[in-house]
């Protein structure tokens, strides 16, 4: 009697409790992912919770606490991130959570320390759970797991699993580009001795049904492969001899990869080298082969057939049938998952095959000309960065003794030039506003010339000058000898070097385009004619990047022309701090994919394609790290206007 | 309250079980020299019939708890007592029985044991405290002959010493739960007003540190200066 009149207070109690409970409940289910939890799950971390308070100023967390304890929730107030600034001394603010929002999961989940210091930007309260509660929800609720980890796997790879989500649902299984080869490559591989025979080691091919055999030496490490391909120059040549030693067949010092590299990276070794086996190579011994038909039994994602397909297009016309099929195969590999920089490599890749084959296609047409030059593109097809709807930015370069022999050239190359850039845009590649084009006589110089011109730039900083600068000092050799091109590069990263007064220039031009994002929270928007508010995500977004990097990489003798790589060289050259660079780069990944996905949605629903983005049409996640990414711009933006005093 | 509580002994006849419990609870400590984070608080609503000190009744009790100086969810006290005057009184325990519904509320006598064993040897805090403090003295007086001797510190006081900017004078929970700009949720129940105070209290724990007022014993001796002065304005 007394037992039960016992359960029924505890009881009692317990109701009661929970019905206070219950207004921490209502208040986290306004935010993901609580709004997504079950209900049991989330009350179970409102009981666990700690409620805490900071007045302003007061440190939450930082990184000398060592390994982070707990989960944070703000119910009220601001928590401002602070790093120590690497040029100033002091520190600067990062990144602000407010209401509703958590840290610090990377730390938590990675049991490390925090890396910055998070404090109170005003009174503000917050809700602490224990890491043992955390772990627990982490395993009950798939929501707050997801949540967790995508908060954690960088700005960039949240994002994925939403493009995943959005575009692979018909293509089934979760396919990646980024499994590891070691985990693709499941057949113990064939291999044999340099020695052995052909015909012994076609009948090991045969009976183990594979289309390669790797050549080992004594350390089991490859020296060489042979493939089907192989054997049937062998046998179409006639001459073969299949008692010799297949030494004497195969292709030797095959190309290798670890097996920790991604399918990714293979795909993209076959695409360039125009293979169809990459070794696997652990401690100097072959581990295994991945074929492409490994790879896209996996992916579905025909990247190096697409390649070859393009390289051996017999005519314009199949090369502009082609670009459609461009087109898909992004569809696609956004769907497997693939990060804004893979899609802009390989749409590069392909763009340069395009590139290359027109170039082949056009000589075969009009005839060669006799004069070696080489292709230059500049722009965003310099850096690497093309989506895949840009303009051409391209010149030709070529050896001249004097004036008069580079004009004579030039007379022999411009008509050649002229069918290039109408045969590219044909194919998809809209010719340049600006006429910054091969065909045009100002770009199709001598190197010398090119020299004079490039001087000229840094010699007066005029806007025009400086806005030239920026297209024209991002250029890459797309066909022909890369030889001249470096030349030029070379010097023109002396003279920047020499000229204070040019960087400077170039820094404030870096700082014309502001993101817009406002001292605190939320987005600050131009809005035109009563249209709705968007920012522009190249122009605002990418741009302050990709300015500075290439300020700083020209300044400090960095030859890379990629954002990313510049970014990163600039962080081994100890230009920028590594934790900056991190932040930069997930910033601009982000930016960048955002913008990707995007254009991809314009062309599923047949709208011009656009760069701009309303933030409100996104969802509260993606307009967070948005609004964060966009901080990051701001935050270099600042760095250089300390660095050049601006 | 029955006319025969006049002539019955001073204690009340409890059960053998409930005796021992009341046995059990821990002597109050006094505020001491640890940190203000270190110390555990209870800070306590009470929900009433009214204001008469001598007549009116606990209607419920909620109370949540500042230990390590955060709020912990998961220690919180929420119940709501019978208020039927048929069977107020000791009678309902020795009679065995039980309430009828849960949600016409707990047994008193019971309740409010429950409830100081979940004070344990805590010092408490309310939001006018000598209220909260004289209500559940005399109910515990009446169903457990339990005299209450813990500390109660009253927030209405410590909030006017630690933030004199604010000018507020008398004022109530509410008046200083604007002026902190705290975000509370619905307040429609006695634990939700604890709460309320208790973040309040954070706040204001969060002052006191910054005004060099480091220990409970320090806040007390603090708040009996501020007091005397407030009685005295002219010294």
């Amino acid at each position: 009697m007394v037992m039960k009149k016992t359960d029924a207070f505890t009881q009692a109690g317990k109701t009661a409790v929970l019905q206070n409970i219950q207004g921490t409940l209502q208040f986290l289910q306004r935010f993901p992912p609580f709004n997504q939890m079950e209900n049991a799950h989330l009350a179970y971390l409102v009981e666990q919770c700690l409620l805490r308070f900071y007045a302003p100023g007061e440190t939450i967390i930082k990184p000398a606490d060592g390994t982070v304890e707990h989960f944070y929730i703000v119910k009220q107030g601001r928590v401002v991130g602070e790093r120590p600034h690497s040029a100033k001394g002091g520190t600067e603010t990062t990144f602000e959570i407010t209401t509703g929002e958590c840290f610090p999961l990377a730390a938590l989940l990675g049991e490390r320390a925090t890396r910055t210091e998070h404090r109170a930007g005003e009174d503000t309260f917050c809700l602490q759970l224990n890491k043992q509660a955390f772990i627990k929800l982490f395993a009950l609720s798939s929501p707050f797991r997801d949540f967790a980890l995508r908060g954690v796997s960088s700005l960039l790879d949240q994002f994925n699993q939403q493009v995943q989500q959005k575009s692979a649902q018909t293509l089934g299984p979760q396919y990646s580009l980024n499994t590891r080869l070691g985990e693709l490559a499941m057949r113990h591989p064939v291999s044999c001795n340099p020695d052995m025979p052909l015909r012994e080691a076609v009948k090991l091919m045969h009976e183990q049904q594979v289309g390669s055999i790797v050549v080992v030496n004594e350390q089991k490490a490859p020296v060489g492969i042979f493939t089907l391909r192989d054997l049937r120059h062998v046998v179409a040549d006639g001459s073969g001899d299949f008692s010799e030693a297949i030494a004497a067949h195969m292709t030797p010092t095959p190309f290798y990869l670890s097996p920790d590299h991604s399918a990714f990276d293979a795909a993209i070794a076959m695409t360039e080298r125009h293979i169809a086996h990459v070794c696997l190579v652990k401690d100097h011994r072959l581990c295994g082969v991945v074929s492409e038909r490994d790879l896209f039994s996996l992916q579905r994602v025909d990247l190096v057939h697409l390649a070859r397909t393009i390289s051996s297009a017999p005519k314009v016309e199949s090369l502009v049938a082609l670009r459609g099929e461009i087109g898909q195969l992004v569809e696609r590999m956004l769907a497997h998952g693939a990060s804004s920089t893979q899609i802009t490599q390989i749409i590069t890749l392909l763009n340069d095959h395009t590139v290359c084959r027109v170039i082949e296609l056009t000589l075969a047409d009009k005839g060669d000309p006799g004069v070696p030059f080489s292709w230059l593109c500049f722009g965003s097809e310099g850096r690497r960065e093309q989506t895949l709807h840009t303009d051409q930015d391209n010149g030709i370069l070529f050896e001249a003794r004097d004036a008069a022999h580079a004009a004579q050239i030039r007379g022999l190359l411009l008509p050649i030039a002229q069918q290039i850039n109408q045969s590219l845009a044909l194919c998809g590649f809209t010719l340049c506003k600006g006429n910054i084009m091969a065909g045009n006589p100002e770009l199709c110089l001598s190197r010398a010339e090119w020299a004079r011109r490039f001087a000229a730039f840094i010699r007066e900083a005029t806007p025009e000058n400086l806005l030239s600068s920026s297209i024209y000092f991002d250029l890459r050799v797309v066909w022909g000898d890369e030889q001249g091109c470096e030349q030029l590069r070379q010097q023109v990263l002396e003279q920047v070097a020499d000229n204070r007064l040019f960087q400077r220039m170039m820094a404030e031009n870096a700082l014309r385009h502001r993101p817009p994002v406002g001292r605190f929270r939320d987005f600050v928007l131009s809005r035109k004619n009563g249209e709705k508010a968007t920012l522009d995500l190249k122009v605002q977004g990418l741009t302050p990047f990709v300015d500075g990097a290439r300020l700083l990489a020209l300044a400090n003798g960095i030859e890379a022309n990629n954002t990313l790589e510049r970014l990163r060289q600039l962080v081994i050259k100890d230009v920028i701090q590594p934790l900056d660079g991190a932040a930069y780069e997930e910033a601009y990944h982000f930016i960048q994919q955002t913008r990707m996905q995007q254009h991809q949605l314009q062309t599923r629903e047949n709208l011009p394609y656009s760069n701009r983005v309303d933030p409100d049409s996104l969802n509260h996640l993606d307009r967070r790290i948005l609004r964060e990414s966009l901080r990051q711009a701001q935050r270099l933006q600042s760095s250089l206007t300390l660095r050049y005093q601006l | 309250m029955s006319i025969f509580s006049w002539l019955r002994p001073v204690q009340p006849m409890l059960p053998e079980d409930v005796q021992q419990r009341l046995e059990r609870l821990p002597a109050p400590a006094p505020l001491g020299e640890c940190s203000l984070r270190e110390q555990r608080w209870v800070v306590l609503d009470l929900e009433t019939t009214g204001l008469n000190l001598n007549k009116d009744q606990v209607l419920s009790i909620g109370a949540v708890v500042i230990e390590d100086g955060a709020i912990d969810f998961s220690q919180q006290f929420e119940r709501t007592l019978q208020c039927d005057k048929q069977k107020l009184g000791p009678s309902v325990l020795i009679h065995g029985l039980a309430p009828s519904e849960i949600a016409a509320g707990s047994d008193p006598a019971e309740a409010l044991l429950a409830f100081m064993e979940f004070v344990g040897d805590s010092p408490l805090l309310a939001f006018h405290a000598p209220f909260d403090s004289h209500m559940l003295g005399r109910a515990l007086k009446d169903y457990l002959g339990y005299r209450l001797q813990h500390t109660f510190l009253d927030v209405a006081d410590l909030a006017p010493m630690l933030c004199p900017q604010a000018h507020l004078r008398k004022a109530g929970l509410d008046d200083w739960i604007d002026w902190c700009k705290l975000q509370v949720f619905d307040r429609h129940n006695a634990s939700a007003d604890a709460l309320a105070t208790a973040e309040l209290a954070l706040i204001l724990f969060s002052r006191a540190r910054q005004q060099q007022i480091h220990s409970p014993l320090e806040l007390q001796q603090h708040l009996s200066q501020w007091k005397r002065r407030q009685r005295a304005p002219s010294l």
